[in-house]
């Protein structure tokens, strides 16, 4: 009923709203929380640990150690890791080609850990099957940096 | 109803105290101090003022974001800054939406989930919305499970494609636009690369359950 009375312009309108409250309720507390934990890791010296160590596997995708950072954020949640990838790059930890590198594999392998709730608890699927599930998310993940360090290079 | 109240209270007082509680109210008594301000190396991680940062100052060729912000402060201009793109992309999803372009899309779909997901057409409705909103998908298909319509082992193909790049459309158009003005590729373009992963996961999840778990087929 509500959707026959609808003209284009309540459209747009209603799905900026809501944009709004993505961006105000979700968006920001997740940047805050992404750029409080980026700063703590570089005050404290473990962001450049962690460059270091990380370096020879990131670097399979042409990313420094750093980036691992984001990885390992979405996988608690993909605003987060955004926020992160936003934050790095910012500081200048990462440049352009590297962000585009990364960002499809942030959604990839998003959230896995709320989702084992969210999607197999919700829908119901078979415990047995969980673990061919995560396994093949996180497989995705790492594929899709492969083929973005693979695609980056035609632009 | 008194009597509920009281015995909460009393839980409350009583309730063991954890080691994280006394180690949270430790770092908060640290961080809020003030002891460690000016503070430099790894302890400054624990001072408000040094997590709270600086805005950046607004010079020639910035934004209001401004240039060499740090912390949570600059973290705040920066969400800002997005709040425009996120509310133009939610805008233009929304008009596809209501104008009806999804169920085209899904009428799209159904004679093509067979051959590509091993899924049958009845889950396209599923589908789609599993693109907008990780939720509505998952519960549509406990839905179509409770109603006979997919089998044990299509729940779980139908899943695996649900779970990698979960809600893509919508979570990448909003949360991915945080970036989208840094990127080198066309926008569009990692938004088919997670697509496309979600297919090859679902099959490969599909081959997998064929050959380890045959007394589902």
């Amino acid at each position: 009923m509500e959707k026959a009375k609808m003209n284009i312009i309540d459209m747009f309108v209603k799905g900026a709203r809501n944009g709004w409250n993505i961006a105000i309720n979700s968006l920001l507390p997740n940047v805050i929380l992404a750029f409080t934990l980026i700063k703590i890791l570089q005050v404290t010296g473990i962001m450049n640990l962690i460059g270091l160590l990380c370096a020879p596997v990131m670097g399979l995708f042409g990313l420094p150690g750093q980036a691992i950072t984001v990885n390992m954020t979405a996988l608690l949640s993909q605003g987060g890791a955004v926020g992160v990838l936003a934050g790095l790059l910012s500081s200048g930890s990462l440049n352009a080609r590297e962000a585009t590198i990364l960002l499809p594999a942030v959604f990839a392998s998003g959230g896995v850990l709320q989702n084992i709730g969210r999607v197999l608890g919700t829908a119901g699927v078979n415990t047995k099957h969980y673990g061919v599930v995560l396994c093949m998310t996180i497989l995705n993940g790492i594929l899709a940096m492969m083929i973005m360090s693979v695609l980056s290079k035609f632009f | 109803m008194q009597e509920k109240k009281q015995n909460i209270m009393k839980n409350d007082v009583k309730g063991t105290t954890t080691a994280a509680a006394v180690i949270s109210l430790l770092v908060a008594a640290v961080v809020f101090s003030g002891l460690l301000s000016g503070a430099h190396g790894w302890s400054s991680a624990f001072d408000f003022v040094t997590l709270s940062g600086t805005f950046g100052t607004i010079k020639e060729g910035t934004t209001f974001v401004g240039s060499d912000g740090t912390g949570v402060k600059a973290g705040f201009l920066l969400a800002l800054s997005l709040v425009p793109s996120v509310m133009l992309a939610m805008g233009v999803v929304s008009v596809v939406e209501h104008t009806g372009g999804l169920k085209v899309a899904q009428r799209l779909l159904t004679p093509i989930l067979r051959p590509v997901f091993g899924l049958p057409g009845n889950v396209s409705l599923a589908l789609i919305a599993s693109l907008q909103s990780t939720d509505a998908g998952a519960g549509m298909t406990k839905t179509l499970y409770d109603e006979g319509l997919i089998t044990d082992k299509e729940r779980t193909i139908f899943a695996q494609f649900q779970f990698s790049g979960c809600g893509a459309i919508n979570n990448y158009l909003s949360i991915g636009s945080m970036v989208f003005a840094n990127i080198i590729v066309p926008m569009i373009l990692p938004l088919v690369v997670i697509v496309a992963l979600k297919i090859f996961a679902a099959n490969m999840t599909r081959l997998i359950i064929n050959k380890f778990y045959p007394e589902d087929v």
